[in-house]
């Protein structure tokens, strides 16, 4: 349980820190802020998709494994509440096309990314 | 000289950023890990909710209301309690991992409305943190309403 613990505290932490650092460094090269969140969680969920499909496809993984990089580092490193945020202030200025391409894309490309994911993983 | 004086004081930002955005990730991940488990006898509809992390993420979507309504925005804050706990509270990768589950076997239904829950849970809380800050605001007589000067700021 301690054990377990630390493994998932050390995942975190460069997990938010890379999210921090990539959507800063992205933040001038993209129109809006909000498409630098959504790159990090699709690049969260094929990562995600790949790990477990490498699990179905090479065995079980040791739960250690799982709790350092699926829970710890992908966990922080995807956020929702920032999606949800950002989704709001578009919302807020009344952009209804972005906010159904910013709340529809992020389900469907996370969904595309994280079966892209899987079958990489899954590949014998 | 000069420049590695630079250097120093940019190595110093960013290690403060770490620390901050470090000290909120830690308890935000580990109370997300020990909330998966609270649907570990749940069925159905439910167990997808509660393996898709719905309870971190609605709670971290009120919590980031919270934070975002404060004004003026406080940087080392937002650091600590947006990015770094909110950030980590909340996922998207497991969300996503469990609803693709749910729909390859056979839950579509379970699906869409654990999607659905999620979507307007999560504005939902995020506004009514945000209102939350907002009410206490006026109810409290802000010092610090409409000082964007930021002369009011500690």
């Amino acid at each position: 349980m301690a054990n377990e613990a630390v493994l998932v505290a050390m995942g975190a932490v460069p997990g938010a820190w890379l999210r921090f650092r990539v959507v800063n460094h992205l933040e001038p090269m993209i129109p809006r802020k909000h498409w630098g969140t959504f790159g990090v969680n699709l690049v969260a969920c094929f990562c995600l998709g790949l790990l477990v499909g490498l699990e179905q496809s090479c065995g079980p993984a040791p739960s250690q494994a799982l709790l350092l990089l699926g829970t710890g580092f992908l966990g922080s490193f995807s956020t929702f509440s920032t999606f949800m945020a950002e989704l709001f202030v578009v919302l807020r200025e009344r952009r209804w096309g972005e906010s159904v391409l910013l709340g529809g894309g992020s389900v469907l490309g996370g969904l595309i990314a994280m079966a892209m994911g899987l079958a990489t993983g899954g590949q014998p | 000289m000069n420049r590695s004086a630079l250097t120093g004081s940019a190595m110093a930002m960013e290690v403060r950023e770490i620390a901050l955005v470090g000290a909120g990730a830690i308890p935000g991940a580990l109370l997300r890990w020990q909330l998966e488990s609270v649907g570990d006898h749940w069925v159905g509809g439910l167990q997808v909710a509660a393996e898709s992390d719905l309870i971190a993420n609605l709670l971290g979507c009120f919590c980031m209301g919270l934070v975002i309504a404060i004004r003026p925005p406080r940087p080392r804050l937002t650091l600590l309690a947006a990015i770094g706990f909110c950030g980590s509270l909340t996922t998207f990768s497991s969300w996503m991992l469990e609803l693709a589950h749910a729909f390859s076997h056979g839950q579509g239904h379970d699906a869409i409305g654990v999607l659905l829950v999620s979507l307007v849970g999560g504005l939902l809380a995020l506004v009514g943190g945000f209102c939350l800050v907002r009410l206490g605001e006026r109810a409290f007589g802000s010092r610090r309403v409409g000082s964007s000067n930021g002369a009011t700021r500690r």
